[in-house]
């Protein structure tokens, strides 16, 4: 059914970050993500959309490896970062976390100072030779997490004192501190508040200029924001995937057209 | 709502489930009532035993807390100490005559007779003399005052344990044995300090010389050993199987196994101690070192099962951070999972080695409740331990180490209330939120 559409797509997509063929996932007996394909743009900001439970987290979590951590959870399918498969036997989880950067839900800094939350992914990778490379580091993820002026005269005190919104983007300027070329979000906005995630929006659409990013929403009022290109999940089905403007406008299958306009979901 | 009666409210269905939830409510606030009064009478029973223990061992125990002692002018007689021979001088003598000047009466140079006033005095008194002499030989020709302690008998009559009111043949002093120490205390000789022997002795068979130095210093190195062996090897456990070991039928049985062993009566672990540690292994016998791995043995499973506890409270959001950011599991555990369960372990290992202070059965086992009069000089040297020391001394026929007995009991309660209170401070100190 979505044969042509992907053909379609595959035709208009030029500059390709990841590709994603037949991948399905399963937690235990429940077949969680079910055939989807999906190519994501680089520097595009990609929106998952649809309603709970529909997989576009568990999806998310295949990008980077997470759901290796879920004993139960079995991943296949064929999944490549710039044509490499990231599944393959020789590419180790941590070196792609490195390169894919994550932001989870809820905002979750380490209960350490904010210097070296942002300190800690360079620190363990070996990014920085001396004192001063990760004072550079720290400053420029912090600049550009949008946080800089907030916290630049407290480096020293915990991350977790912070707000929600603040810690949720002290969590991004962690993420972007070790340099990575994809950075998925799980729903950051979740646990903010309407100016919270004005902000964090706003730096997402910054963060386009130099990364990949994908994001899950619960709002399509964010997705049609904040992102280019825009996926509807339902039940495990990535049921539509097209430009953010298409898929608000001018739906192809009726459940993305019911879901947008709050029939189901 | 409260006028709402029951011709109104039939049929209208909102007022019957009004009324419905009126009536059950206050059955439901009686069951709560009856339930709160029962958790406060099981409280009160509760304190109420705590108290009369604590009472009882305190109205026992507090005589033990000073020891009678007499004063004595000696005169440290040359002819009785050979200077070449300090140890072998006759210091029994020499107390005997600084006693007989109290009682002229008394024919010192008889034996049966001077007996009968030297016994005043505890048999530590000769030894504490000459101890004094050998340390400073330059007092032989000097009279010196002397402050030693008095025997139990005469111990418990100056705190009113053996009463004047008892018949005479039923007491273990006679009319004139009393009349002898009256003179001594209507001389001024006799005088009741802190009994600070109890800390700083070692054990010994006079009650009036006994202490715990040697059963505190036993206990001392057996925790250390008990920690240094438990602490690391429990941690190690802990987090392979909460962080690394695959979840199957074989992590199941070492959990439920781990889970037993805690609950295993603790004399069985001295004997497996008797005859592995001391049986083929052939260690020494009532060593602190051996006591410690016994107890060792005990508080393994209390700390993994602490450990564990710990770890597993550390909220998955941090375990998913670091994770996300390019960490290592190894990195994730010991820079994140590691320090943030740290106040929960330490309170584990804390309680565990509380439980291995008090614990008799297994040292028993192992010999530790042997007589010794010296104070250990390390792991390897024969030792008592607090709660073998009690057992000890409840043990003993003589009158004083009734209340030694209970004094000894309220010191390793001191230790045991202290190590609980560093606990929580400890929990307290480093409980960070997150």
């Amino acid at each position: 059914m979505n044969d042509m559409r992907k053909i379609e797509r595959e035709a208009r997509m030029t500059d390709t970050k990841i590709t994603a063929r037949n991948v399905n996932v399963f937690y235990g007996e429940t077949h969680a993500i079910k055939d989807v394909d999906v190519d994501i743009a680089d520097k595009t900001v990609t929106a998952f959309i649809g309603p709970s439970g529909c997989g576009k987290s568990t999806f998310l979590r295949c990008l980077n490896r997470m759901n290796d951590t879920i004993d139960i959870c079995q991943v296949t399918g064929d999944i490549r970062l710039d044509g490499t498969d990231i599944n393959a036997a020789s590419v180790d989880p941590v070196q792609l976390r490195a390169q894919i950067g994550m932001v989870f839900q809820k905002p979750n800094p380490f209960p350490k100072s904010i210097y070296d939350n942002v300190a800690y992914g360079p620190k363990i990778h070996g990014l920085a030779r001396t004192k001063a490379d990760m004072d550079e580091i720290v400053e420029r993820s912090l600049r550009r997490g949008a946080i800089w002026d907030e916290v630049k005269d407290r480096l020293d005190q915990p991350g977790t004192g912070l707000s929600g919104g603040q810690q949720q983007r002290l969590c991004i300027a962690r993420a972007v501190a070790t340099e990575p070329e994809v950075l998925l979000m799980d729903e950051p906005c979740s646990a903010l508040d309407p100016i919270a995630t004005a902000q964090v929006e706003e730096l997402i659409d910054e963060l386009r200029q130099e990364y990949s990013v994908v994001i899950v929403t619960h709002s399509m009022q964010q997705a049609a924001r904040v992102s280019q290109k825009t996926a509807f999940f339902h039940l495990g089905n990535l049921v539509e995937y097209n430009d953010t403007g298409l898929i608000f406008s001018n739906p192809n299958d009726e459940r993305t057209e019911s879901y947008i306009t709050g029939r189901i979901g | 709502m409260t006028d709402t009666t029951p011709e109104t409210s039939g049929p209208n269905p909102s007022h019957s489930t009004t009324e419905m939830v009126r009536q059950s409510l206050a059955r439901r606030n009686r069951k709560q009532v009856v339930l709160q009064g029962f958790g406060v009478a099981a409280i009160a029973f509760a304190l109420s035993m705590l108290v009369i223990l604590v009472g009882s061992l305190v109205t026992s125990g507090y005589p033990a807390l000073t020891q009678t002692h007499v004063a004595l002018e000696v005169f440290v007689d040359p002819e009785e100490v050979d200077p070449d021979n300090l140890p072998g001088g006759g210091y029994d003598e020499m107390l005997a005559a600084s006693l007989g000047s109290y009682f002229p009466d008394v024919d010192m140079s008889d034996r049966a007779s001077a007996r009968t006033v030297t016994k005043i005095l505890s048999n530590g008194a000769q030894l504490q003399l000459r101890e004094q002499v050998i340390e400073t030989p330059s007092l032989i020709g000097e009279t010196i005052t002397i402050t030693v302690p008095a025997a139990d008998n005469y111990d418990q009559l100056n705190k009113g344990l053996i009463q004047r009111a008892t018949p005479e043949e039923n007491r273990r002093l006679n009319d004139a044995e009393i009349a002898r120490f009256d003179t001594l205390d209507a001389a001024g000789a006799i005088s009741t300090p802190l009994n600070t022997a109890l800390i700083t002795s070692a054990d010994s068979r006079f009650p009036e010389l006994a202490g715990l130095k040697g059963a505190i210093i036993g206990s001392f190195w057996a925790l250390l050993t008990c920690f240094l062996i438990s602490f690391p090897i429990g941690i190690g456990a802990a987090i392979y199987l909460e962080e690394f070991a695959p979840k199957n039928r074989l992590s199941d049985i070492i959990e439920i196994n781990i889970n037993n062993l805690a609950a295993v009566p603790s004399v069985v672990f001295g004997l497996l101690a008797l005859a592995v540690f001391l049986g083929w292994f052939g260690m020494p016998r009532s060593a602190p070192l051996v006591g410690g791995m016994t107890l060792a043995l005990m508080t393994l499973p209390t700390i993994i099962i602490a450990t564990r506890a710990a770890l597993k409270a550390v909220p998955p959001s941090i375990r998913e951070a670091a994770l996300g950011v390019g960490a290592s599991k190894q990195q994730v555990v010991f820079h994140h999972v590691l320090p943030l369960a740290m106040p929960g372990i330490l309170t584990g290992t804390i309680i565990g080695l509380a439980q291995a202070l008090g614990e008799t059965a297994p040292l028993l086992l192992i010999g530790m409740n042997a007589f010794i009069t010296s104070a250990p000089t390390g792991p390897f040297d024969s030792a008592t331990a607090l709660p073998t020391q009690i057992f000890i001394w409840a043990d003993s026929p003589e009158r004083g180490f009734v209340s030694r007995t209970s004094a000894a009991i309220l010191v390793l309660l001191t230790f045991l209330i202290t190590m609980n209170a560093i606990a929580i401070y400890l929990r307290q100190k480093f409980e960070r939120k997150w």
